[in-house]
């Protein structure tokens, strides 16, 4: 008899005459809690299914060793003091506002460049003077309407911050590409060249239609914008990382972890196949894709092994669909593995976020990724964390990688019949939906339809149901609240570096700024370059970022070019979801 | 006295703001409450949001914001009703609005503010009962 067989055989035994007894102690019909065995994981082949970390399929991790966990070696720490990285995804106001606020963090100890969030006007390709955006501007994020704001903005990184010299991150999608143009426009009038420029733009716009909703054209027309990216950055500017993908946002919008992974990789894949069909060789462009973030939870095993399942998945889509020969087209390179997601935090008793957070921070170097404790505990309370949240976090993560030395071991989980079978399982129902959704037509057929869009809002449905009937617990939310339980408050004592009386007063200034602009610009040459660009918007083969840059070195507006687009392209109307 | 017909409520999103999971699961836990529930879709100007009600002839209308546009946007969208002489349509709202603006919203004809966590349920418990106190 096989192992296997033996294992199972002696699991029956066991089952009888150990573990019913002790069930029918206790009074329950079935057991609460699991057991794994080798039999859990029959025919495990570890070269095939996990193998070393940095090689093929790269489940255990996709660099052979962890870059990040190497200071703590080394006995140096890491450059970043202080609360420094609490300016990563950062911007609000006027750009003069985001400005001075880099100034101010570099003041501090900040280097390198900025991670910008812009705001919605920005983001949904409307100008601050657009009245359709009141009490929008610089809310969520800066406030961008032409190359003048990024001039402004980048004022704080000039010589040895200078754009060669850093690299910036741009939350942007629907209008990515001007964004993009804007800042190429900008290194030009620096006399850097194109090619030396290092940025993400986010540039991930099917997500957006499934979460976040900040698309502005149909999807096809999207897949054109990002195909232009992808031809464009291969080409021009090979140090662009060409998109960040999200599963995060989709999961953060209710899509269980199946659906966040199988929805993800149709996205990437659809991206993929835009580039392909464009002419592109599959490892010119594939190194040049990064992920953002997939989605989190509380449940920290299965966190893990999701992880180990992306890895895994990714790296056989890209080398047997693909054809992929290069192993860094096969690499998720995401700047944080597994975590508990935004959505798990409470806005009742909220300190115990920073619990949360840190068992998101164990997953996250369980699962191969520095130890980030995210979010912030105050992540609930309102826009922006507060200094306080951000140390805490910062340190917690601080706490997992120095003394529990938990980034010591590669993919530590590995090989664990649990954990080798969750991420069986995971892959495989992920494998099932990515089927459908390819034998639909894959992503785009699957958005244009609101397939994705209505599983997502189902998902988000049942797992309020599940919360509501106390079948899933949360802390202090739908258990542990009577009388008494303490409620435990926390108070923000540190000014945040934001200047919220600046951003009460940024859309009266900025909406003064534009106007000015568009008073002194060259307004014959507006027009003529926008004439051009609806020409060439109108051919379906023109990549239009050349055109996009002539634009904004004519200080265009976004809104204007995209809505010379609107008119060509069309708008995108939600689909009823329901 | 008991209305006839289920209460109609007018789920809408004001604003550029695309997170729309709470706004989808209230719509959804309310129509399993019994309730008639019309969902606006993203991007609904104020001005859009007031028009929708009238034609539709709701009860409640629920914004959701998480932008922070929630001050300028909801006291837009109560006193275009006013304008309309619809004072009785209860505007209720959630979202990711901080602890210091819900005082200023209830002045402004916010009925009440549901924070993070709040159950369907109870949302529904709240639009009875005080549905029941209008009529």
């Amino acid at each position: 008899m096989s192992d296997s067989g033996k294992i199972k055989e002696k699991r029956k035994l066991w089952e009888e005459k150990v573990l019913d007894p002790a069930l029918k102690r206790f009074r329950l019909d079935k057991s609460p809690s699991g057991f794994y065995t080798p039999a859990d994981i029959e025919g495990f082949d570890f070269i095939r299914k996990v193998g070393f970390p940095g090689e093929y399929p790269f489940t255990a991790g996709i660099y052979p060793t962890l870059p990040y966990a190497v200071v703590g070696t080394k006995g140096s720490l890491p450059s970043a003091k202080g609360l420094v990285r609490a300016a990563r995804y950062s911007g609000y106001g006027t750009p003069e506002d985001t400005r001075d606020y880099y100034k101010m963090m570099q003041s501090q100890g900040l280097r390198g460049g900025p991670n910008l969030a812009m705001d919605l006007p920005t983001q949904c390709g409307y100008d601050s003077d657009n009245p359709m955006v009141r009490g929008e501007v610089g809310k969520v994020g800066v406030s961008i309407d032409t190359l003048r704001d990024f001039e402004v903005i980048y004022e704080s990184y000039t010589g040895s911050l200078d754009l060669d010299k850093i690299a910036s991150n741009f939350t942007i999608n629907a209008p990515s590409n001007m964004i993009i143009a804007f800042y190429a426009a900008l290194a030009e009038k620096r006399g850097i060249p194109m090619d030396k420029l290092r940025a993400t733009p986010q540039n991930d716009i099917l997500k957006e239609f499934v979460a976040r909703g900040t698309y502005i054209f149909p999807p096809r027309h999207s897949m054109r914008m990002f195909r232009d990216s992808a031809v464009f950055f291969a080409r021009h500017m090979p140090n662009v990382n060409i998109t960040s993908i999200g599963g995060y946002h989709i999961r953060e919008a209710g899509a269980t972890r199946n659906q966040d992974l199988a929805f993800s990789m149709a996205i990437g894949a659809a991206y993929l196949e835009e580039g392909v069909r464009a002419g592109l060789d599959i490892d010119s462009f594939a190194p040049k894709f990064t992920f953002n973030a997939f989605g989190g939870s509380m449940e920290l095993f299965k966190e893990v092994a999701l992880q180990r399942a992306a890895r895994r998945m990714w790296a056989r889509i890209l080398k047997e669909r693909f054809n992929a020969r290069d192993p860094r087209s096969m690499l998720i390179r995401q700047p944080m593995g597994a975590h508990i997601g935004c959505s798990s935090t409470t806005l009742q008793r909220p300190l115990n976020n920073l619990t949360r957070g840190v068992i998101g921070g164990i997953a996250s170097a369980l699962s191969g990724s520095p130890p980030m404790a995210f979010p912030p505990y105050d992540e609930p309370l309102g826009l922006g964390w507060s200094l306080e949240a951000s140390q805490l976090s910062e340190d917690a993560g601080r706490i997992i990688q120095y003394e529990a030395r938990l980034t010591d071991v590669v993919d530590p989980l590995a090989g664990s019949y649990y954990i080798e079978h969750l991420t069986d399982q995971i892959e495989e129902e992920a494998w099932k939906e990515l089927e459908k959704i390819e034998n639909m037509g894959g992503a785009v057929a699957a958005i244009e339809n609101g397939y994705m869009q209505r599983k997502v809002a189902m998902s988000a449905h049942e797992r309020q149901k599940r919360i509501e009937s106390g079948e899933e617990l949360v802390v202090g939310v739908n258990c542990f609240t009577d009388e008494s339980e303490l409620e435990v408050l926390t108070g923000r004592l540190i000014p945040h570096p934001y200047d919220e009386a600046k951003r009460e007063q940024a859309e009266e200034q900025q909406i003064a700024s534009l106007t000015g602009l568009k008073r002194s610009r060259d307004n014959r040459l507006v027009a003529d370059l926008l004439r051009e660009l609806k020409l060439k918007a109108g051919k379906e083969e023109e990549n239009l970022i050349p055109i996009f840059i002539e634009c904004a070195k004519a200080y265009v507006s976004e809104q204007e070019m995209c809505d010379v687009l609107r008119e060509v392209f069309g708008e995108y109307k939600e689909e009823a979801a329901f | 006295m008991e209305k006839k017909r289920p209460i109609k409520v007018l789920v809408a999103k004001p604003g550029l703001d695309g997170h729309d999971r709470g706004a989808k699961v209230v719509a959804l836990g309310l129509r399993d409450e019994g309730m008639e529930v019309i969902y606006s879709g993203l991007r609904q100007t104020p001005e859009k949001i007031v028009q929708t009600a009238i034609q539709e002839d709701v009860d409640v209308i629920g914004l959701s914001c998480l932008s922070g546009a929630h001050n300028r946007l909801f006291p837009e969208i109560t006193s275009r009703l006013k304008e309309k002489k619809m004072e009785n349509v209860m505007v209720i709202a959630g979202g990711h609005i901080p602890e210091k603006d819900i005082a200023f919203l209830r002045e402004n004809g916010i009925s009440a503010v549901f924070g993070h966590g709040t159950p369907v349920k109870s949302i529904a418990e709240y639009i009875r009962q005080n549905i029941a106190f209008n009529l």
